[in-house]
């Protein structure tokens, strides 16, 4: 017997348990293969299982996993979007910033919200000064994709007034309260010549990574992200939101 | 229900396997046909030719045997003796695949699809019809329209 004489529920088994990258050499290879393929045997497997029908007039399930990995999608009542990672279909989330808790947040001395067409959320945090800065956001891990390795990301940029992100801050990524977890120390704004862990993204936005996470089945309670400094003057800094995405 | 009785299945091909019940009913397909009374003395096995038989029975033995060990690391040698069972030729892999799906044993239907995944993993559209001598009837045309329908998994 040869593959092409399986049946096509056992070849659409087989696809499946190789990648969304294999899947679609697999549709190059022959008619007969494409066909499976592409089908929605195979990609539904290739979808969270909370995802399949998520946005129910796109059909067939691959168009559906194509448009999650590119087109971020709100998540009811939050301001948090999901999207998949192209290469693994596990689920992405970015915690908006009115999803974060902000220190101060609701102070207009301190903090003021922006609407900008660079940001996929309604509005950004934009600070104007602070000693005490002190951001968290919170996720339930459950809602994380299992046997996962995730990083989260800050993601910022400045404007024209900066102050005080040249030196570092505190940043916690655990389960649970950041006192129980030793952290780590990131810097935003480094200066010319020092170590700098900033990278651009689209939109004139920047991340910098605030810690790792291993998501093992989802039951861990609340994943907490944090960032904390409390001694220094700052200004200018923006805040879009806080993203989780597995890493490699 | 006596743990030492034996049934005979029949292969395709018309040899005659005598095994343990216990073993046989890793299949659900034999347990049901069993327990529903039906299954006939000897139970035929259509579709599955003696050879193929005889390497199903020996991997129901191996794993029933194995869930009877009170050692806990056979674990790790079952895995290991899983990797040398598929190590056939491509023929075998997929008359495994068939028999397995039609004797309903999930474990060797999902090791032996693994294997075949695996196969597949990281090659390119060329390199799987290669490994597994598969006839490519696109058009150049065609085959240059697949490809940019799928370039957005690679970006």
């Amino acid at each position: 017997m040869a593959f092409p004489e399986l049946s096509e529920d056992e070849i659409a088994q087989i696809i499946s348990l190789t990648t969304p990258q294999d899947a679609c050499n697999m549709s190059a290879v022959s008619r007969h293969f494409k066909s499976i393929a592409d089908s929605d045997s195979v990609w539904t497997k290739f979808l969270p299982s909370d995802c399949e029908n998520l946005i129910p007039h796109i059909s067939p399930k691959k168009s559906l996993y194509r448009h999650l990995c590119d087109h971020p999608v709100p998540i009811n009542g939050r301001n948090v979007s999901l999207s998949l990672d192209k290469k693994s279909g596990q689920k992405c989330f970015t915690l908006g910033a009115r999803d974060l808790t902000i220190a101060w947040g609701d102070n207009q001395n301190y903090w003021e919200w922006i609407a900008t067409p660079e940001s996929r959320f309604n509005e950004v945090a934009q600070l104007r000064s602070v000693w005490w800065f002190h951001i968290i956001g919170r996720i339930e891990t459950s809602m994380l994709s299992s046997g996962t390795n995730y990083a989260a990301y800050l993601v910022y940029r400045f404007n024209g007034h900066r102050q005080g992100f040249d030196r570092p801050v505190k940043s916690h990524v655990c389960i649970g309260s950041e006192e129980l977890d030793e952290g780590r120390s990131v810097t935003l704004d480094p200066r010319e010549g020092e170590p700098r862990a900033v990278r651009e993204r689209a939109h004139g936005w920047m991340e910098i990574e605030m810690g790792e996470f291993y998501n093992e089945n989802g039951d861990d309670g609340t994943l907490v992200c944090s960032l904390r400094e409390v001694v220094e003057y700052k200004r200018g800094l923006v805040v879009e939101g806080i993203e989780l995405r597995p890493m490699y | 229900m006596a743990t030492s009785r034996k049934v005979t299945l029949l292969s395709s091909d018309g040899e005659s396997f005598e095994v343990e019940q216990s073993v046989a009913v890793e299949s659900i397909t034999i347990k049901d046909s069993i327990e529903e009374g039906s299954a006939g003395n000897p139970i035929p096995v259509p579709k599955v030719n003696s050879k193929i038989l005889a390497k199903v029975i020996e991997y129901c033995k191996k794993h029933v045997e194995s869930a009877k060990a009170e050692d806990r690391v056979d674990d790790e040698d079952l895995v290991a003796w899983d990797a040398d069972f598929v190590k056939v030729d491509q023929a075998t892999l997929f008359d495994l695949i068939r028999a397995a799906n039609f004797l309903n044993i999930k474990s060797l239907l999902d090791l032996t699809c693994q294997t075949v995944a695996d196969m597949i993993k990281g090659k390119t559209p060329e390199e799987k019809r290669k490994t597994f001598t598969i006839r490519n009837d696109f058009t150049p045309e065609e085959e240059e329209e697949v490809r940019r329908e799928n370039q957005w998994a690679f970006e």
